[in-house]
């Protein structure tokens, strides 16, 4: 086929290609755990400290029944919130991402570990975002998109902004994303 | 109004003078102008069915209300002349400020009443170009010319009425400048392929057709009446009921027929069968003859890089793809079409943006509906002459893949469900759930036994299906973002599963082994970055 003509170099040994399996992968900056479990907390907290005051308030008097209803919601929502923060600690130490000339890649998971590569030359367009908190402590989240579709945003959370401003720029002045994006 | 006609006639006939001394189309339109007003019933068409599509959710209201309607006609008279007044106004100025202009091998766009939209598109940007005809246009020789880019579906252009050689022509034009641009940005890799196109610019090869035989074959194998039939089922009783009721209005005793007491056995087996028929037929013609409306005429040919796909009974449609745009192509049969030996071909290109508006998708792609074995090979051959799809080995998938599914999740759900059977005393339930148990198992063992895949020098085959088998066949490089998954228990075994993103959707293949995992998407890495080629 003409189109494959001149790809001629794919019979090389495997070994010799760029590994995958061999990644140099780097943290997240660690004020993102941080921010992650603080917002998991206060967030577990507040829902929990409001139902506790719906259940001592003294204005409109719960039944029994209500009243107990109410403790087995509060117990198991700081159930749930307990695992959830478990999780987010054990989550978030396994993220990690590795920028190499011609991609990019980013690890996470924690039962199923998944680590997405993508390549600079089938970038649309990037992407740096920032909610309150992240504009609070200085990270930011980076998006690339491929014509993939929106289901394989590749996403990078948790960056300092200035790591997440020069990967921006990097992959911008990365000549074939001028050239074919 | 009369003007703006003129205007467009003289462009159309400017355009037929200059087409012999092939000059370009774009120069004799340059000022803004109207579409010609057959355009209006494109527009009355379109604000009806949007309307009525918008009302259907208050018909039993209306039809509640009918009654007041006729005894009050000062009030709800009005009412109604009111919106058909409003429909027809607002035709009217929908195609009053519908205009376009060409110029300087740019195509541009002003519509919209109270919300005005403006599209400029430039020729070389346009990814593809869509003739659509509906049949009130058919008379006059009109066509609708819509535009796709690569990028959005918004940035997408359709210009409602032009003449068809008017549409012909300018469909050339800005094919032609594509070329240009493309083989401009490409010369380094494309330059093979160029020599393919400018040899056979302007023959028309025509690669296949589908008689309407074939089209009912395709109708019959590809209904969703399985779907239909499941989604009917809470209403078998009523309609078992009005059935025999219906037969019992004609003087027919259906019970009688169905008791089965007294019968011998190969009578009951006809029964079950002319029932199953009878039940049957609706949803398969219903199913033919949208097979028909979507491929009467098709026609599948070829003029030089370009594949075109003509097809409709109600509305024509003609489909345009560059070789380039193609991203992938999947040999399809369902368990019918393995029976019959027929297959549907798929050309997939970008689907990211077609998936946003899904009723057109179907008609924008380039489907080969219930073809042979051997067309489908001579299809597949020419669009990539050196794939091995039919003829390559398939490595199938981990034996793991049925004790996951099989072990860790079918077995416990159905002993948790027999189990909570037996303690509510509805053993007798149990005759359903034993079936549906060992038919799921059925299609996770199919499923598996089909699994399969294979990498090739530059193109990577998948197998896939349960009672029917699909064929995924894409060259590497159109790789798009590459995702290596692998759980606890996965990583015990070594084994991890892969998916491969491409522009006409992702691509699965789970339970492979770690390092050819790895392998393959190295390499599926290594083929895009080495070869910097544009995945359109």
């Amino acid at each position: 086929m003409s189109v494959d003509a001149s790809l001629s170099n794919t019979s090389m040994p495997s070994i010799d290609l760029p590994q995958l399996a061999h990644l140099n992968f780097e943290a997240l900056s660690p004020r993102y755990a941080k921010s992650n479990r603080y917002i998991n907390l206060f967030s577990m907290a507040f829902i929990i400290s409001i139902l506790f005051i719906v259940k001592f308030q003294r204005f409109i008097p719960l039944s029994t029944e209500a009243s107990d209803v109410l403790s087995f919601i509060i117990f198991s929502i700081a159930f749930v919130g307990f695992i959830s923060t478990v999780y987010t600690i054990l989550a978030d130490k396994r993220k990690f991402y590795s920028l190499r000339e011609q991609d990019l890649n980013y690890r996470s998971g924690v039962i199923f570990s998944k680590t997405v590569s993508q390549p600079m030359l089938r970038i649309q367009h990037v992407e740096l975002k920032r909610g309150p908190i992240d504009r609070k402590i200085g990270l930011a989240k980076l998006q690339v998109f491929s014509a993939g579709g929106a289901m394989h945003t590749f996403e990078i959370p948790g960056l300092p902004l200035e790591t997440a401003e020069s990967i921006r720029q990097f992959i911008l002045d990365h000549k074939d994303v001028n050239q074919h994006g | 109004m009369l003007i703006s006609m003129g205007k467009s006639t003289e462009a159309f006939r400017n355009n037929l003078q200059e087409t012999t001394q092939s000059t370009e189309v774009s120069k004799s339109t340059k000022d803004w102008q109207r579409i010609s007003p057959i355009a209006i019933i494109y527009f009355l068409a379109k604000i009806v069915v949007g309307f009525l599509s918008n009302i259907v959710v208050f018909l039993p209201v209306l039809y509640l209300s009918y009654d007041n309607f006729i005894a009050n006609p000062h009030l709800w008279l009005p009412i109604g002349l009111g919106i058909i007044v409003v429909i027809g106004l607002s035709t009217f100025l929908s195609f009053y400020f519908f205009q376009y202009r060409l110029y300087q091998d740019h195509i541009e766009i002003r519509s919209g009443v109270i919300s005005k939209t403006y599209v400029n598109l430039p020729f070389a940007k346009i990814q593809n170009v869509k003739l659509e005809q509906p049949i009130y246009y058919r008379p006059f020789g009109f066509t609708c010319l819509q535009l796709d880019t690569a990028g959005s579906a918004k940035q997408e252009a359709k210009v409602v009425a032009l003449k068809i050689e008017f549409a012909e022509q300018l469909k050339k034009e800005i094919l032609a400048q594509h070329k240009i641009a493309n083989s401009a940005a490409l010369n380094e890799t494309t330059d093979t392929l160029d020599h393919s196109t400018t040899d056979k610019k302007d023959s028309e090869v025509v690669l296949n057709t589908r008689s309407i035989s074939d089209l009912i074959i395709h109708g019959v194998t590809n209904n969703r009446i399985w779907i239909f039939l499941g989604g009917l089922a809470p209403f078998f009783d009523d309609f078992g009921r009005y059935i025999v009721d219906f037969f019992g209005g004609l003087g027919i005793d259906l019970e009688k027929f169905l008791t089965f007491a007294d019968k011998p056995m190969w009578q009951i087996g006809l029964y079950a069968v002319t029932l199953t028929f009878i039940i049957l037929l609706p949803f398969t013609l219903f199913s033919i003859a949208g097979s028909i409306i979507t491929f009467y005429n098709y026609t599948l040919s070829k003029v030089g890089d370009r594949y075109i796909r003509r097809s409709g009974l109600l509305t024509k449609y003609e489909v345009i793809m560059r070789l380039s745009r193609l991203q992938m192509v999947v040999r399809q049969q369902d368990w019918l079409d393995v029976i019959l030996k027929r297959i549907n071909l798929k050309f997939e290109q970008n689907n990211s943006a077609l998936n946003q508006h899904q009723a057109s998708a179907q008609n924008s792609r380039i489907i080969v509906p219930s073809i042979n074995p051997n067309e489908c090979l001579a299809l597949i051959n020419d669009v990539y002459p050196d794939n091995k799809m039919m003829n390559v080995d398939y490595q199938s998938i981990s034996k793991r893949f049925l004790l996951r599914n099989f072990g860790y999740i079918l077995t416990p759900i159905f002993i948790f469900l027999s189990f909570s059977l037996f303690i509510n005393d509805k053993a007798s339930l149990l005759m359903a759930l034993i079936p549906a148990y060992l038919f799921i198992s059925l299609l996770i063992y199919m499923r598996w036994l089909r699994w399969g895949y294979a990498k090739g020098d530059n193109f990577i085959y998948i197998r896939k299906g349960y009672f029917g088998v699909d064929y995924y066949c894409f060259p590497i490089f159109k790789t798009q973002q590459v995702q290596f998954k692998q759980s606890w228990f996965q990583k015990r075994h070594q084994l991890s599963s892969v998916r491969i993103v491409l522009a006409a959707g992702a691509q699965d293949i789970p339970f492979i082994n770690q390092a050819l995992a790895y392998q393959l998407l190295d390499t599926a890495i290594y083929q895009v970055e080495s070869s910097r080629k544009s995945w359109m």
